[in-house]
């Protein structure tokens, strides 16, 4: 693949954190984080074709199916069990939120952060792209009260440290990726478990009206 | 090879837990797992201080320093005083019908995990291994965390979940950058001494950055301030054999791996920028914890506080260097044992009181007399009261910063002053005056008390008397960090 062509795709994963943190129906939301993981497999095949080892295709295989197809499935359970067709809302209202995602993506570009962007001076761009996803994902999870909205984001974060170390070339081995995927998949099943704990004991996921615990 | 009796024993233990539908070989086989666990815990920390290094097939997998050593030495015995006060504790739950038979079964195959995650994590000789560990042990502790099934106990767990879960992300990708220095597809799994060796190929800023990363990251684990907000929710809703294992064995090995890339850094930059940023974390987390202290209504919370300050106090310790490593490598080990005693007495306390609001405990000395004589003197020993050996560690971390650090000294002095004044205050209300109506009288089983009698024993023999492959220990962790 060339450079444009991994910018274009480092681009459908910025947009789709950006799309994230507007989203309000909690199916859409979903669909976006598949489609993101989907983009960091292609990405991720990519590096596959460079190397030609086997062992990376099988990780590659497998994070297809925990991160495209088990995770997406699981929330969309969630969401059909629970009845939870919309997110809960945000802390910041939709103007502020699109400031600081302006503001984070300005600051991802900037001077400052250049010992991080130009760990591979050629893909200077594509690391300033991810680095954007990157501070989008954590500004993802801060900034919205819902459980599930909150995995995502933590999702996304992990998804955009993969697609880091790739265009950084910081790509580990096959096995201790397997080990990294078998560890995302164990954390997607509980952290499922405890939304339908939450709902359970709170009839809710909006994390705010989480008020048990006080000094 | 003994490493790998471990692991092969706490996970054959987990397995066991799972298929048996006996309660009594549960206890055994959990009793007997850590058990194995220490043993093999104590050789390898001799062969370490021996040898310098424990590297079984040619540290491809496992390789321990000296403070690895300390730290499973700290894991074997926190962790078979914490599982056989575990059986008894549970016995007496299930006797008041607050849990059942599958939640007791539960509740040991996850303590067998977390001890094998945690033994993998202090001694894998691959740091992107040590963090697939770490993140093992915030998955396994997720439910013991929320063991209850109360509205706060899951509310703690999710907060844990989730702070760490983000910690942990950060800590990644500070790892990550660390491998900047190695040129990686040419060198294939990536070991701690190969990482130290490359460091002087590392950007210096990229070095900053990433220990940065690390620092906030694996501090989340840790429980430095600001990082710190999870735990007061977590160890005050968790079961107390598991409030001490998180205080006295998770926080350590975190700390362990914050340490390594502390060394890495200081090649590239210099001691002074990783120094200071412990120094900054540190102060701050003995000021929050102070001040929270005073007015906790909860004794567990309190315990999870002085947690807090504690890490902190560690954090000095490494950051002011020189006697100062010392100095916290061994309050590293008293923490560790002090936790055990007030934890597993705080578990007496709930089991006799039914709650852990300060308020409601009141003439705890004449209810359960032993339990809070233990008590009082692991508030004794936590506060550093002479002749307890963190008197002797927080004198030497803060003459260690006098020099350097003279307006941190002093700040740090007052909040441990201001600690020793908090936790008096509620020690005073818990256990002197007149015992809350209803309470019944007398200990509820001498199984419930051996294990943090044996802790203090301990703790008194290191307070005056170090062996020598201790010494060794600790004098090479001095020299390398």
């Amino acid at each position: 693949m060339n450079l444009l062509t991994l910018q274009f795709l480092s681009e459908i994963i910025l947009m789709s954190v950006i799309f994230l943190l507007i989203m309000k129906k909690n199916l859409s939301a979903v669909s976006f984080y598949g489609l993101q993981s989907l983009v960091v497999v292609i990405i991720l095949l990519n590096s596959f074709f460079e190397t030609k080892d086997l062992l990376m295709l099988l990780v590659i295989f497998i994070m297809f199916i925990v991160k495209v197809i088990i995770a997406p499935l699981f929330f969309i359970r969630l969401i059909k069990k629970y009845a939870l067709s919309f997110s809960v809302s945000t802390y910041l209202s939709t103007p502020i939120t699109l400031i600081i995602i302006t503001v984070l993506i300005f600051i991802a570009h900037s001077n400052k952060l250049i010992p991080l962007t130009s760990i591979v001076p050629d893909h200077q761009v594509l690391l300033s792209l991810v680095l954007s996803t990157m501070f989008l994902s954590l500004f993802l999870i801060v900034n919205r009260k819902g459980a599930l909205s909150q995995i995502i984001g933590i999702l996304s974060f992990e998804n955009s440290i993969v697609v880091f170390a790739v265009f950084a070339n910081l790509e580990q081995s096959a096995s201790l990726q397997l080990g990294i995927i078998f560890d995302i998949f164990i954390w997607i099943m509980i952290a499922s478990i405890f939304v339908s704990m939450l709902y359970k004991h709170f009839g809710t996921l909006n994390v705010s009206s989480m008020k048990k615990l006080k000094d | 090879m003994e490493i790998l009796f471990i692991i092969t024993t706490l996970f054959a233990a987990a397995l066991i837990n799972l298929i048996t539908k006996r309660k009594i070989i549960i206890e055994v086989t959990s009793v007997i797992a850590s058990l194995v666990s220490l043993i093999l815990s104590l050789t390898i920390a001799l062969k370490v201080s021996s040898a310098g290094l424990y590297a079984p097939w040619s540290g491809q997998f496992f390789s321990i320093d000296s403070l690895g050593a300390i730290v499973i030495l700290v894991l074997g015995f926190v962790g078979f005083t914490t599982t056989t006060y575990s059986v008894q504790y549970l016995r007496q739950e299930i006797h008041k019908n607050i849990i059942g038979f599958k939640r007791m079964k539960q509740y040991f195959i996850l303590l067998s995990i977390f001890f094998a995650a945690m033994f993998l994590a202090a001694t894998s000789s691959n740091p992107i291994f040590a963090w697939i560990s770490i993140e093992a042990t915030t998955l396994s502790t997720a439910f013991l965390i929320s063991f209850y099934d109360k509205p706060s106990a899951i509310e703690g767990a999710w907060k844990y979940l989730i702070i760490n879960s983000i910690g942990l992300l950060l800590g990644f990708f500070g790892t990550l950058l660390f491998f900047t220095s190695i040129n990686l597809p040419s060198v294939g799994l990536v070991d701690w001494h190969l990482l130290t060796a490359n460091a002087i190929h590392l950007d210096p800023l990229l070095a900053k950055i990433a220990f940065v990363f690390v620092l906030i990251g694996y501090g989340t684990k840790v429980g430095l301030a600001p990082m710190h907000t999870w735990k007061p929710d977590a160890y005050s809703k968790a079961p107390a054999p598991i409030g001490a294992l998180l205080s006295s064995a998770l926080l350590p090995i975190a700390f362990v791996i914050i340490l390594r890339y502390k060394a890495i850094t200081d090649i590239v930059v210099g001691p002074l920028f990783s120094q200071r940023l412990l120094v900054t974390f540190g102060l701050l987390s003995i000021a929050i914890a102070a001040l929270i202290m005073f007015n906790a209504k909860n004794y567990k919370r309190l315990l999870a506080y002085s947690s807090i300050e504690n890490a902190g106090v560690i954090a000095l310790g490494f950051g002011f260097g020189g006697v100062g490593i010392f100095a916290a490598v061994l309050h590293l080990i008293y923490h560790s044992c002090v936790k055990v005693v007030l934890f597993l007495s705080s578990g007496n306390l709930l089991l006799k009181y039914n709650s852990a609001k300060i308020f409601n405990v009141k003439g705890a000395l004449k209810v359960i007399p032993i339990t809070s004589v233990l008590f009082i003197i692991g508030f004794l020993i936590v506060t550093g009261i002479p002749p307890f050996g963190i008197f002797m560690t927080k004198l030497y971390i803060l003459s260690a910063g006098m020099k350097d650090h003279l307006f941190v000294s002093l700040l740090a002095l007052f909040f441990l002053t201001l600690v020793f004044v908090s936790f008096l205050k509620h020690i005073t209300t818990m256990f002197f005056g007149e015992k809350t109506e209803g309470v019944e009288k007398g200990e509820n089983s001498v199984w419930l008390l051996i294990p943090q009698i044996s802790m203090v024993i301990i703790i008194i023999i290191l307070s005056f008397y170090l062996p020598s492959f201790l010494h060794t220990l600790i004098n090479n962790v001095v020299l390398q960090y």
